[in-house]
């Protein structure tokens, strides 16, 4: 699928907001390139404006954003161990014969 | 009481690096470690504001090490060496990526130092690799969040555990810890762009892992409709 450019850029065209293309499918292109970066908190603040406008007319954008948020939140549940209590007491011993 | 200064008259270090403290300590009771203190007050200092991150320091162990009994003499071993060297934490800045730091080189000497590793690497094709739109692609009775939810705790943890280790640890870093690219950078000692590669290519992978468990148990189907 071939990126339109002849109707991007111009005013009040309703594609005219992204860097990385032009027309649906090039804007949802260049929304995937920044999503790990958005979704890490780490989008320069200049681009953030860029990929909210998308997400809040893009479907299919929104869907994928949604998953991927559920994935990290599930290996952020998932992966987490306590200490067992006799490690507490091996490292205040630690402690005690360091000082 | 939550400061968002920098240290006091310190200056930052060496000015071009940009360092974004998720989480701030109060700065009072660490600045007396740097002082005179009596090794029972430097004691209870550490004890104070290092021991509350004890489980969060194990758990990150258990993922360097996958073994409990090596992951406790790890942690043991990381908390001896950051109570040794109390004196050069700088108050004020971040304690818990300065743990983890500790944590990270702790690792290294005592597991990785002996054994030369080959660079880990991992398959060039995994870029490309999603699991939304693997779950997309195939036929499934169960929507995409549905299937998410199916995957049993043990099978995310093992999906995380069989990353190589570099990857793995990025991964768990910014996604179960939060920390942000230059603290992951900093606790690793690697550029924030190899961070950022690891941690694309670990979750890619760590979503391919999955799709094996959702094929294996029948969550997922394939050639049920216009697969490629």
């Amino acid at each position: 699928m071939t990126d339109d450019l002849t109707d991007a850029g111009e005013p009040g065209a309703v594609n005219a907001d992204g860097p990385q293309g032009h027309g649906p499918a090039g804007r949802c292109q260049g929304a995937l390139i920044e999503l790990e970066a958005y979704l890490d908190g780490e989008l320069p603040s200049e681009r953030l404006e860029g990929i909210r406008d998308h997400l809040a007319e893009c479907f299919p954008c929104t869907g994928r954003v949604s998953f991927e948020e559920q994935l990290r939140a599930i290996v952020r549940r998932d992966c987490v161990d306590s200490a067992p209590p006799s490690l507490l007491e091996r490292i205040e011993q630690v402690l005690a014969e360091d000082s | 009481m939550v400061s968002y200064a920098p240290v006091d008259g310190h200056d930052r270090r060496s000015g071009c690096r940009v360092y974004v403290e998720r989480l701030l300590v109060e700065p009072s009771p660490a600045s007396f470690a740097r002082r005179a203190l009596t090794d029972r007050q430097r004691r209870d200092v550490f004890a104070r504001e290092a021991l509350p991150y004890l489980d969060r320091l194990y758990s990150t162990a258990l993922r360097y090490t996958r073994n409990p009994t090596d992951a406790e003499d790890l942690v043991q071993e990381a908390m001896a060496k950051a109570y040794r060297s109390f004196h050069q934490y700088e108050p004020g800045t971040n304690l818990k990526a300065w743990l983890y730091r500790v944590l990270h080189t702790t690792y290294i000497s005592m597991y990785r130092k002996a054994q030369r590793r080959p660079q880990e690497t991992l398959q060039d094709e995994i870029d490309d690799y999603s699991l939304y739109d693997d779950l997309m692609r195939a036929g499934s009775n169960s929507s995409e969040h549905e299937v998410l939810a199916m995957f049993t705790a043990d099978e995310v943890k093992q999906a995380l555990a069989d990353l190589p280790e570099t990857f793995r640890m990025a991964v768990y870093l910014a996604d179960v810890e939060g920390f942000s690219y230059q603290e992951i950078a900093d606790i690793m000692e690697s550029p924030i762009g190899t961070v950022m590669s690891r941690l694309h290519r670990g979750r890619r992978t760590l979503q391919k892992a999955l799709s094996d468990y959702a094929r294996s148990r029948g969550l997922l189907v394939d050639g049920a409709e216009g697969r490629a």
